[in-house]
């Protein structure tokens, strides 16, 4: 049934002329005839495709390699610019004038990724440069990604100007190195083709019914990553979308009290922070991955009652990734062991991320703290015996006693993994 | 389009060195040369041959395929897998793969091994990256210096 014999039929050696011949046959005639090279006799378009992963600098000296290749890097599509790189600074805004002059300007730019923090900020000019730049050639830009501390106006006009963007990556300090106020999020920013977006330190300005809906214009948004943001003026932070798979909220610091997260295909949910904000809507329900990284800066009851409501919202979580922190922000659950979880019934894996070095001494001491009135609320006898236990070295444990087991309650054949990360960044 | 493909069962590939691969059609849904002769028979078995493709390079495509295909696994798991895939390779697969890739018109396993290839030659002298593709310079010494000096704004 299987066996296949060319010379059988005529349609099946069409198709095999047809298979020949393959998507590149239009540009057969371009490709160089004595095809020795290993990467040179690769159609152009593969190169400059292998080219667009580089750091523009780099990506420029490869143009003394061969007479093929010294003009190629004048049509990549993206522009990688690292002011880091460039030593004196100087060098960097040569380099930038060189670049934006020299590229061929009838080549789409498809991507820019501009990494300009550097001490004392850029250059005014220059960064009016690379905007003007991208304003004239924002058409086909897709991909955005902005690191900068400069004129926020300017960068968020130019931003707005690219409406065929798709993923938009955005960190800005404006006013100096020492302006450590977030950046108000624009809410006349219309890009309809988003698909991703995150954001550092901006701040979410809430309307009439104290609520903010930020991300409502983004109608085709999968992903979503909010690091350090926070809302004003508003209770309620409503995140609502249809199409939203991925939701990652970092140092999250939205102070809000309510998260309404209407978004029914929602798969992961990555989150670093003090949790306080209560979920509702559709919730987590519908995630299937999660990772929590909890952690609690203030003695109250709120983030651990917040951070248990959050796993009884997970229905259907089939990977729960937590740190040990997140274990011990939750064991402050007042008789948290008698809790009968009706969620995470369908776990297939949990991994205990221990950090070392252990904690903050500050969260330590919160830890100890609330231990210790804990204890006391049983008897004056308990707590003094706990006192004297700190004081003789005892450490709160990283995975406190039954916590494995009261997480599993309902998936006890799932994989436990335990291991150690070295530093506090996610994942 | 979906009730058409459902009644093929199974896709056959032939490889250049003749080897034989039994796929199913979610499988090379991802390659679009391949996927465009599907849609335009009306079988319920398809033999398709791949004569620019080795059959070791069409194992390790098919590998990658079903593992990305899956929805059994989780990111993580495929991150992982694309870490020890690449790992396993030498420079001269991930160029033949990158060909391979790009005549069976699969986008995101070309955008894969290209990011690879370039993560190797990120951050490498010039001589470095010509060594490793073996790109014969047509330059003559005095031609190159004087590109270098002309360009000498990329190469501080």
């Amino acid at each position: 049934m299987y066996g296949y014999d060319m010379a059988d039929s005529n349609e099946e050696s069409m198709i095999l002329e047809k298979m020949k011949r393959g998507r590149h046959s239009e540009n057969e005639n371009e490709e160089n005839e004595e095809g020795e090279d290993r990467l040179s006799d690769l159609p152009d378009c593969i190169i400059l495709h292998i080219l667009s992963f580089l750091n523009t600098k780099h990506a420029v000296r490869t143009c003394v390699l061969s007479t093929k290749w010294k003009h190629l890097w004048k049509r990549i599509p993206t522009l990688k610019l690292q002011s880091l790189i460039f030593s004196p600074r100087k060098h960097f805004s040569l380099f930038v004038s060189k670049i934006l002059t020299l590229r061929d300007s009838s080549t789409a730019l498809h991507a820019l990724d501009l990494d300009l923090y550097c001490h004392g900020g850029i250059e005014p000019q220059l960064l009016k440069k690379i905007l003007n730049y991208v304003c004239s050639h924002n058409n086909h830009l897709q991909e955005l990604g902005i690191r900068v501390s400069g004129d926020s106006n300017l960068i968020m006009n130019c931003v707005s100007s690219c409406r065929a963007l798709t993923s938009l990556k955005l960190s800005i300090r404006s006013g100096g190195s020492f302006n450590f106020e977030n950046l108000l999020f624009p809410k006349s920013l219309n890009l309809p083709a988003l698909t991703n977006l995150d954001l550092t330190r901006f701040t979410f300005c809430g309307g009439e019914n104290s609520l903010v809906e930020p991300f409502s214009a983004f109608i085709k948004l999968r992903s979503l990553v909010i690091s350090g943001c926070n809302v004003r003026d508003a209770q309620t932070l409503r995140i609502s979308s249809e199409t939203l798979v991925n939701l990652t909220m970092l140092d999250d610091s939205t102070g809000v009290d309510k998260m309404e997260l209407c978004a029914p295909s929602l798969c992961t949910f990555t989150y670093s922070g003090m949790p306080t904000e209560k979920i509702c809507g559709s919730g987590l329900s519908s995630v299937k991955q999660v990772y929590i990284d909890a952690r609690i800066y203030t003695t109250c009851e709120k983030p651990p009652m917040t951070l248990l409501s959050w796993l009884l919202d997970l229905a259907n979580v089939k990977s729960l990734t937590v740190t040990s922190t997140t274990l011990q922000t939750l064991s402050l659950v007042p008789d948290l062991l008698e809790v009968k979880l009706l969620s995470l019934c369908n776990l297939k894996s949990m991994e205990i991320k221990l950090k070392l070095p252990e904690v903050q001494p500050g969260f330590l001491y919160i830890l100890k703290e609330a231990m210790l009135e804990k204890a006391a609320a049983k008897s004056r006898k308990e707590a003094a015996k706990l006192r004297r236990e700190f004081k003789a070295g005892l450490q709160p444990h990283p995975v406190p006693d039954g916590m494995v087991d009261f997480l599993l309650q309902n998936s006890p054949s799932a994989k436990v993994d335990i291991t150690t990360v070295y530093n506090m960044s996610v994942c | 389009m979906a009730a058409e493909k459902s009644s093929i069962k199974i896709i056959t590939l032939i490889a250049a060195d003749g080897s034989v691969f039994e796929v199913e059609p979610n499988i090379v849904k991802e390659m679009k040369t391949v996927q465009s002769y599907i849609d335009e028979l009306d079988q319920n078995t398809v033999s398709i041959p791949l004569p620019n493709v080795f059959g070791n390079d069409l194992a390790m495509i098919i590998e990658y395929c079903k593992k990305h295909a899956s929805e059994e696994e989780t990111k993580e798991a495929k991150e992982e897998f694309d870490f020890e895939f690449v790992k396993r390779m030498k420079s001269d697969d991930k160029l033949r793969l990158l060909q391979a890739a790009s005549y069976l018109n699969m986008e995101s396993f070309l955008q894969f091994m290209a990011k690879a290839i370039a993560a190797e030659i990120e951050n490498q002298s010039v001589e470095f990256v010509r060594d490793y593709f073996q790109i014969e310079s047509d330059f003559t010494p005095e031609e190159e210096a004087e590109l270098r000096k002309e360009n000498e704004w990329a190469f501080k």
